[in-house]
C-alpha cells in the first residue's frame, strides 16, 4: 500500500529528440522477407544502409517495441490486424501520401483496406492465406479442409505441427466450426478450445518455423503454415502441396510502417517509395516467395508465377477467408486463458 | 592447540587490519553492479506483480495481490506442477545416471585419467544449449538417428514432443554439474572406513548404504538441488523438445511479456513466484549443501 503513490508509467513511449541519422535506416521485419540483394541494392541507389532485424510474431514484435520505446526502428512490418492495434495505441505515424512514389500501383482492394482505411498509416507490401503444407507421397488422401486433421488424428499423431499463434491456431478452430476468426463471444472460443482439445494428441508442436526442416527431413506429415513459407518449398519439391482450407482460413497482408519513434523518417519514405517500384516488387516475389499487392509489378512477373495459385489465389478462394481485427484487452487475455489451458493440458 | 589458534587467528587480523576505504573499493564495483542490474529490477518486478493486468504504457499503480491468486486457478497451477515435475524428475534421472559414474571417477578410474574424463563430462558445457537440443531434436525425431538404428530390428519410437523427450533433454543439459560435485564429493571418501566397513563383515550393499551415502549426503543434497534449480528455470529444453502441452513457467512468463495478452503484472508475479521457489532452493542448499563444494 505504501507503493500506491508511485504511479510511474510502464514503458512509456516518448517521440526520440530527432536524430539525424540519414545515413543508415533500422529495419524490424519478419524472416524471409528482406535479403542482401535487396538492401544492397536500396544502399546503392540512395546511400542509405539499410540494416534488418527479424521477430517472429506481431506480438512479440509489439511487446519490444513498446518495452524499447520503439528502438531505432524507423520502417517496421506488422501485419494488418496489428497496424489497427498499433494506430490505437498511437505508436505509428500517420502518412504523408505526398513523400511515397508508386501508391497507385496498389490493386483496387487494397487502396483502401479495411484495416487502415486509405492505406493512412500503413502500405501493403505483400499478402497471402494461411492453409495447410503436406507431404503427398506420405499421405493416402489429401488434406482439403480443416476437418481432415480430425480425422485423420490417429495418423497423424505428432507428425503435424500447428503455428505458434493463438489467433491463427483458436481461428482455425472457430472457422472449422463454422464461427468467425474475430468472434468476441467466450461459448464460441471454448467449443473451438474443445475441439483442438480433441486433436492435441495428434499435435506435434505449435511452431512457426522450425516445421520447414521437420517436414523436408519427412518427420512432419502436415504443417499449419503462412502460403508465403508454403510456397518456397513447393517450388522446390513436388513432393509437398499447399491447400487452402475449403471452409476457410485467414487472409493477411503486411505492410510497411513508420513508428512514432522513428531516428529516420526521409530514409523510411525512400524505404516505401522503393518497395513500391514494380520491378523491385516483382523481383522480391521471385526470390523471397510472396504475393505482391503492386499490379505493375505483378504484371511484370512471368506467367507460372502469376498463376500460382498458392501465391495468387483465386477470388473464389479468398471470400471465404477472413482477416483478422484486434480484439481488444479483454477479449484478447481470455483467448489467452483457453491458449494456456490448451497448452497446459 | 596454540597452532590451531594462531591459524583462525590470523584471518581475523587481516579483516581488522582493512579499513573502510579498503572495503569499499574492494565491494563497489559489484556492488554498484548488483544494485543497479539485480536488486533494482528485482524491486521493479515485485512493484509490477502487484498491478492487476497491467499492459505497457499505463500507469503503475500497486493495488495487491490479485496475480499471484490467479497463480492458483486450475490451469496456471497445473503449469506450475509441470515445472516442478520436469525439475524434479530431471534431478533424479542425473542422480541415478551421474552417481555411478561419479564414484567410478572419483575411486576407480587411474588417477592420471581422471581429470580427462571429467573434462570430457564438462566438454558439453562449453557448446550452447541450444545447440544440445537440436542435437537431440536429430537424434529423437521420427526419421531421426534413434528410429535408424532401432529400424534394423523393426522397432520405432516416436518421442520428440512429448514429455520424456523434455527430460531426457534436460537431464543430458544437467548431468555434467552432477557429476561434478559429486565426483568433489565422492573423492574425499574416506577409503578405511569402507575397508573397515568390509572386515566387520558388511555386505557391499551395507557398506554402501551405511556408510558411503552418509559420507556423501552433503554432495548429493547440493547436487540435487542445483539440477532442481536449474531444470526449474530452463526454457530452451521445454520449448523445443516438448510437444502441445509442455507448457512451463518459463514458457508461460514469455507468453505474459511477448504473446497475445500482453499482461506484464501476471507475467511479473509468475517470476516472482520462480524467484522465490529458487531461492528457497538456494537457502536450502546453502544450509545441507556440501560447504566445500558450494563455497
Amino acid at each position: 500500500m505504501a507503493l500506491s503513490s508511485c504511479g510511474w508509467t510502464l514503458a512509456d513511449i516518448k517521440p526520440q529528440a530527432r536524430r539525424t541519422s540519414t545515413d543508415t535506416l533500422y529495419i524490424y521485419t519478419w524472416a524471409g522477407y528482406t535479403d542482401d540483394d535487396l538492401l544492397r541494392q536500396f544502399e546503392a541507389e540512395t546511400g542509405i544502409r539499410a540494416i534488418a532485424d527479424v521477430f517472429d510474431s506481431n506480438e512479440a514484435m509489439l511487446a519490444r517495441i513498446q518495452a524499447q520505446g520503439g528502438g531505432d526502428y524507423s520502417i517496421i512490418y506488422p501485419s494488418d490486424y496489428m497496424v489497427q492495434e498499433m494506430v490505437d495505441l498511437e505508436l505509428i505515424r500517420e502518412l504523408d501520401h505526398s513523400q511515397i512514389d508508386g501508391l497507385d500501383n496498389l490493386f483496387e482492394t487494397f487502396a483502401d483496406p479495411g484495416y487502415d482505411p486509405g492505406n493512412g498509416h500503413s502500405i501493403p507490401i505483400s499478402w497471402g492465406t494461411t492453409g495447410l503444407i503436406y507431404n503427398k507421397s506420405a499421405l493416402k488422401e489429401a488434406p482439403e479442409d480443416w476437418d481432415y486433421l480430425w480425422r485423420n488424428a490417429k495418423e497423424l499423431r505428432r507428425r503435424m505441427t500447428l503455428l505458434n499463434d493463438v489467433r491463427e491456431v483458436l481461428g482455425a478452430s472457430l472457422k472449422s466450426l463454422g464461427y468467425s476468426y474475430n468472434t468476441a463471444d467466450e461459448s464460441e472460443v471454448k467449443k473451438a478450445y474443445e475441439k483442438l482439445v480433441e486433436l492435441r494428441p495428434a499435435i506435434a508442436s505449435f511452431n512457426s518455423d522450425a516445421w520447414r526442416t521437420q517436414i523436408l527431413s519427412g518427420d512432419l506429415l502436415v504443417a499449419m503454415c503462412y502460403s508465403s513459407d508454403a510456397n518456397e518449398i513447393t517450388e522446390e519439391d513436388d513432393n509437398f502441396a499447399y491447400v487452402v482450407p475449403s471452409s476457410g482460413s485467414s487472409v493477411w497482408a503486411d505492410t510497411l510502417v513508420i513508428p512514432r519513434t522513428a531516428p529516420n523518417i526521409d530514409g523510411a519514405y525512400a524505404w516505401m517509395s522503393f518497395m513500391m517500384r514494380a520491378k523491385v516488387s516483382a523481383a522480391i516475389t521471385q526470390r523471397l516467395s510472396f504475393a505482391t499487392p503492386n499490379r505493375p509489378g505483378y504484371e511484370l512477373l512471368p506467367e507460372d508465377v502469376r498463376t500460382n495459385p498458392n501465391l495468387f489465389p483465386s477470388a473464389e478462394t479468398i471470400d471465404r477467408c477472413e482477416g483478422l481485427k484486434p480484439l481488444g484487452e479483454e477479449v484478447g487475455a481470455m483467448y489467452d486463458r483457453y491458449w494456456t489451458r490448451l497448452t497446459s493440458g | 592447540m596454540a597452532q590451531a589458534d594462531l591459524e583462525t587467528m590470523a584471518p581475523k587480523k587481516l579483516k581488522n587490519k582493512l579499513p573502510w576505504t579498503g572495503i569499499f573499493t574492494l565491494l563497489g564495483p559489484s556492488g554498484v553492479w548488483l544494485l543497479l542490474l539485480l536488486v533494482l529490477p528485482t524491486l521493479v518486478i515485485f512493484q509490477l506483480s502487484l498491478v492487476p493486468n497491467i499492459h505497457p504504457g499505463e500507469v503503475v499503480n500497486p493495488s495487491g495481490l490479485d496475480n499471484y491468486f490467479r497463480i492458483l486457478d486450475g490451469d496456471n497451477l497445473r503449469v506450475v506442477w509441470r515445472s516442478l515435475t520436469f525439475a524434479f524428475g530431471t534431478t533424479i534421472a542425473c542422480l541415478l545416471m551421474g552417481f555411478p559414474v561419479s564414484y567410478w571417477l572419483a575411486q576407480m578410474a587411474p588417477k592420471r585419467w581422471r581429470n580427462i574424463l571429467l573434462l570430457g563430462f564438462i566438454l558439453p558445457l562449453w557448446t550452447s544449449s541450444l545447440l544440445r537440443s537440436y542435437a537431440w531434436i536429430t537424434i529423437l525425431s521420427p526419421t531421426g538417428v534413434l528410429n535408424s538404428v532401432l529400424g534394423v530390428t523393426g522397432l520405432s519410437l516416436n518421442i520428440l514432443n512429448t514429455n520424456i523427450a523434455v527430460l531426457i533433454g534436460m537431464a543430458y543439459s544437467y548431468l555434467p554439474y552432477m557429476v561434478l560435485i559429486l565426483y568433489a564429493s565422492l573423492e574425499k571418501l574416506d577409503r578405511q572406513l569402507l575397508e573397515a566397513s568390509a572386515d566387520l563383515g558388511a555386505k557391499p550393499i551395507d557398506t554402501f548404504l551405511r556408510v558411503t551415502i552418509p559420507q556423501t549426503l552433503p554432495g548429493i543434497s547440493a547436487g540435487s538441488l542445483l539440477v532442481f534449480i536449474s531444470g526449474l528455470g530452463d526454457f530452451v529444453d521445454p520449448e523445443l523438445l516438448g510437444g502441445a502441452s509442455s507448457m512451463t513457467m518459463s514458457r508461460l512468463i514469455y507468453n505474459q511479456f511477448l504473446g497475445l495478452s500482453r499482461n506484464w503484472g501476471f507475467g511479473s508475479a509468475l517470476s516472482m513466484t520462480l524467484i522465490f521457489a529458487v531461492s528457497i532452493s538456494i537457502a536450502l542448499l546453502l544450509k545441507y549443501g556440501d560447504r566445500d563444494v558450494t563455497t
